[in-house]
């Protein structure tokens, strides 16, 4: 009983540590993930364009069965965790193959292995040992590491380089491994909104992308924003001047451009996008005169009462983006900026009485100039105007990317070394021929990129051969043992 | 010494014969190049500038593609050689009109589309000139020459005036991805090649390459036909505003099309064309008959001469005319550049069909001009182990990019998807060759596929579909 109720979690394991099971997985993750980009996704999608994508009855199918949604639905997440799974087991599997090899490698020359190796050749050798020690210094002159090994009374010599590129794989995967954690960690504790801040205004909420508003515990300060553009009137650079206030103390400021975000607390603060709220303006800056004559510049605010003598005070207290008059009257006329106008309210305090007078730049005008004795000198200088700049910001908190970052260092670390790092082997005994004769066999393998190995390996026994010369120099005419040589014999050389 | 001598008294009659197209491809090249001259000296200005100097890579990459052609025709080995020299030409051209470019936005070319395939060709002929010195793939240049030509087709339609980068673009990081990204993609082309080759020289059968041309060219006119046939045999193609160089758009991302009358008709007899040897060979499939498979190639031969006389009734209808639309009043002009991929696809139906029929007539010389199978293989799997760490490192930049500029490195935007799906692509190619020790013709079908994916990725997602990555 209990040994058939432990077979289901073996059984699940040797599934998904199968490498079959893997790519089905990989097949399905990838059908999936092309599915997701055909048909529209929700959060991205605005509302309005899914309906005039899809009839209703389509659209509900497609919610229903999550296909708006595909890269948050559970379905695909449970399928990405089960990848990751196989991959663990899958490594696992072959892990303790791979760590033996790694750990213990092949160093005898049996007789057996000297003919399955793929690269291999004999060299005459005067005596015993003199093969050997002109193998050694060979390839010690050319930076190979040596080994000297006994077997059963058989001594060789082993030299390998970069014997941890085997490893890189494993590396590799838990690279991705390192990825997805940092995936799933954001995709459970981070969170990603938009938040608008106009100029000299503090906010600390933001709007999520599932349009929920999440607190802030503590908020931002725009002190100002703005935009710089090309010649051809494109934007060239939006930038706005942040802070971070907290118990209403400034703590951290900031001047954040496109690519360059605000920091706090792991949550990030990008310029995403900047407007002119053409509903608002901050302040303009004009000139006026009175009995005198004398021209004076003045800087209104919005509802900030300025004095323009002992007893009368001028306050800014309306603003039209775009306005027409009709009888006396100014209208609105639309949101956007056009024919902008100002309402100036010029209060007289010894008779307690007000008067409303409209500036219109664009036009030069200026309506209800009559009712006041201070004259309003061109309005046309009134378009020193500080409209009310937006900034747009994209605020994240991403813990997880940390893990991310550093999955992508060490995946790049580990594809160079698995493609472009390569596990080199010699081997070199002295045995005797086919003739009974001593001889040096010198072996090698590579695991990949076989063509730069055999030149690494011809350049090997090139050495051999010279120092197996230089040993017995008289002894050897070099065109006469030339002839002697045997050719390289190679096979699989795949 | 005898020996000697016939083989000279051989090889001189093919020779002689070979001068011919030689002397032709040279005097088309010549012509080209001298009316080239003459309209830019009339026009004035710089005679050097960027749109020169593509013109001249064009002519040279055409010339490189026709003498790959000649080869097919006549199988003069020396063609191949002159090839190549036309594509080092048109290479150096390529890399003066980068530079150009480079020189006079003060920032390397890799903003638009049309940069980007800029850098793209430019890494085509690189690597084409590499794999034939470096690794004796003499004729990897029939197929990636092509490539090559319909780029820069499509690179002289796209809007090309240096245009400032909009503020999520400038980072130093976009050159960072997209270098990689371009150099990625074009070992690719060259894998995908390869692997073409390898398919060659692995008596990969004529038939089925018949088949699947015959089906690649089908899909092209089908994907036209059923996107763009309007009723009454008409042709839909989107309008073109003269003055901003742009398609006229009705709404965001709403293009307005106007209807050509009759040419629809036309793409559908191509299309007729195109599919009528895949009916034959479906026909000499299963009846065993093998005499269809001689009409299918006949078909071939019909069905380019049909493709070439729609495309020439394309361009003149096209070109520089007005048409009435169907969804709102008024006549408005269309143009070639408001078509690009309509046209890139009619030029790459052609040349795919012209390079099947290359196969077809020089099989045995072409085999003879390549290294081993054994070699072919292993170059693609190098060239794989090349693209897949450049793809690895344009997705983690891109990533990277992407976090600093829209604050999440990973939104499942299309673009971000398809390549998630390209790199997991060659990720099973990598995997079945080392796991399970794929060689040969199945890693060849990866790779093509893999190919057919980045093809996807680079410009079917940037049309096709929505997203953030409008800028390419």
């Amino acid at each position: 009983m209990a040994f058939a109720m432990l077979s289901i979690p073996k059984r699940i394991y040797r599934t998904l540590a199968n490498l079959r099971t893997g790519v089905v997985l990989l097949i399905l993750v990838v059908i999936a993930s092309a599915l997701g980009t055909f048909v529209l996704q929700r959060p991205v999608t605005e509302p309005d364009k899914l309906q005039a994508a899809y009839s209703p009855q389509t659209l509900r199918w497609l919610d229903r069965l999550t296909l708006t949604d595909i890269f948050h639905s559970w379905w695909f997440l449970s399928l990405l965790a089960l990848v990751s799974l196989s991959i663990i087991f899958v490594s696992l599997e072959r892990f303790p193959n791979a760590w033996r090899f790694f750990a213990r490698p092949y160093r005898k020359t049996d007789s057996h292995f000297r003919s399955a190796n793929p690269y291999k050749l004999e060299l005459p050798i005067r005596n015993a040992d003199q093969g050997l020690n002109a193998a050694e210094r060979a390839l010690k002159k050319l930076g190979w590491p040596v080994e000297r090994t006994v077997d059963n009374g058989q001594s060789s010599l082993y030299s390998e380089k970069n014997r941890f590129s085997v490893m890189a794989v494993y590396l590799i995967h838990a690279s991705l491994l390192l990825i997805f954690l940092g995936g799933i960690i954001d995709g459970v504790f981070g969170f990603s909104g938009f938040m608008s801040i106009p100029q000299g205004q503090q906010r600390n909420s933001i709007e999520l992308k599932n349009g929920k508003m999440k607190q802030l515990p503590f908020s931002v300060q725009c002190y100002s924003a703005g935009q710089e553009d090309y010649a051809d009137g494109s934007p060239k650079k939006w930038w706005s001047k942040l802070a971070v206030v907290e118990n209403g103390k400034p703590i951290q400021t900031k001047e954040i451009v496109v690519n360059d975000p605000l920091v706090y607390r792991g949550l990030r603060f990008y310029q995403a996008s900047y407007w002119i709220d053409s509903k608002k303006v901050d302040g303009l800056r004009i000139a006026y005169s009175g009995l005198d004559s004398k021209v004076i510049p003045l800087e209104l605010r919005f509802n900030q009462p300025v004095n323009l003598d002992t007893n009368t005070t001028v306050t800014l207290v309306e603003y039209l983006s775009d306005a027409f008059v009709r009888d006396g009257q100014v209208f609105k006329k639309t949101d956007n900026i056009g024919n902008v106008a100002f309402a100036l309210e010029v209060a007289d305090h010894a008779n307690n009485s007000t008067a409303k007078v409209w500036l219109f730049p664009a036009e030069g005008s200026v309506l209800g100039a009559e009712k006041v004795k201070f004259q309003f000198k061109d309005p046309t200088s009134a378009k020193d105007i500080d409209f009310s700049p937006v900034t747009g910001l994209e605020v994240s908190y991403e813990p997880g990317q940390w893990f991310v970052w550093a999955g992508c260092l060490l995946m790049g670390v580990g594809l160079f070394v698995a493609f472009y790092m390569v596990h080199m082997r010699i081997w070199a005994v002295e045995v005797p021929d086919a003739h009974g004769k001593l001889v040096l066999w010198i072996g090698g393998a590579a695991n990949k990129n076989k063509d730069r190995f055999e030149q690494k390996y011809a350049q090997v026994v090139a050495e051999i051969r010279n120092e197996l010369d230089s040993n017995t120099p008289a002894a050897r005419p070099f065109l006469q043992e030339k002839k002697e040589r045997p050719e390289l014999t190679m096979s699989g050389t795949k | 010494m005898s020996t000697r001598a016939r083989v000279t008294q051989m090889e001189t009659p093919a020779a002689n014969g070979g001068n011919a197209l030689l002397v032709l491809v040279g005097l088309g090249v010549a012509f080209l190049l001298i009316t080239a001259l003459l309209g830019a000296a009339k026009a004035g200005g710089n005679l050097f500038n960027e749109s020169n100097l593509l013109y001249v890579a064009l002519i040279f990459y055409a010339g490189a593609g026709a003498l790959y052609m000649g080869f097919g025709v006549t199988g003069t080995a020396k063609y191949v050689k002159y090839a190549s020299i036309c594509t080092a030409i048109g290479f150096v051209a390529n890399t003066l009109a980068v530079a150009h470019r480079w020189y006079l936005s003060g920032r390397p070319p890799f903003a638009s589309i049309y940069e980007m395939l800029l850098s793209f060709v430019w890494t085509l002929a690189l690597l084409t000139l590499v794999a034939e010195k470096k690794f004796g793939v003499k004729i990897i240049g029939s197929i990636t020459m092509p490539l090559a030509v319909v780029c820069v087709i499509l690179m002289q339609l796209l809007p090309s005036e240096v245009r400032p980068l909009v503020p999520a673009l400038q980072s130093t990081w976009l050159h960072v991805h997209v270098t990689l990204a371009m150099l990625s993609y074009a070992t690719c082309a060259v894998s995908f090649a390869l692997a073409m080759m390898f398919l060659i020289k692995d008596d990969f059968s004529t038939d089925l390459f018949l088949a699947w041309t015959s089906t690649l060219v089908s899909g092209i006119y089908l994907g036209i036909v059923a996107t763009r046939f309007e009723r009454w045999g008409g042709l839909s193609v989107t309008a073109w505003d003269v003055q901003n160089k742009s398609d006229v758009f009705l709404g965001r991302g709403v293009r307005l099309f106007v209807t050509i009358p009759e040419l629809g008709w036309l793409f559908v007899i191509a299309l007729l064309g195109a599919l009528a040897p895949l009916a034959l060979y479906f026909l000499a499939r299963t009846r065993h008959n093998a005499s269809y498979l001689a009409v299918a190639n006949k078909a071939v031969f019909v069905g380019i001469l049909l493709q070439v006389v729609v495309l020439g009734a394309f361009v003149l209808r096209v070109k520089d005319s007005s048409y009435t639309s169907p969804y709102q009043e008024g006549v408005y002009p269309t143009s070639l550049a408001a078509s690009p991929f309509i046209l890139g696809g009619m030029v790459a139906a052609i040349f795919a069909s012209l390079l099947y029929l290359m196969l077809l007539w020089r099989r045995t010389d072409l085999q003879d001009l390549l290294p081993s199978g054994d070699t072919l293989d292993r170059v693609t799997y190098k060239t794989i182990c090349i693209a897949f760490p450049l793809l690895t490192g344009m997705i983690a930049t891109g990533a990277f990019w992407a976090n600093r500029t829209w604050g999440s490195y990973w939104s499942w935007d299309p673009k971000e998807t398809w390549a998630a799906i390209t790199w997991l692509v060659y990720a099973g190619y990598l995997h079945m060759r080392v796991t399970r020790g794929w060689r040969g013709r199945r890693a060849a079908y990866f790779a093509i596929l893999g190919f057919g994916v980045v093809i996807f990725t680079f410009l079917g997602v940037t049309y096709l579909l929505p997203g953030l990555h409008a800028y390419a």
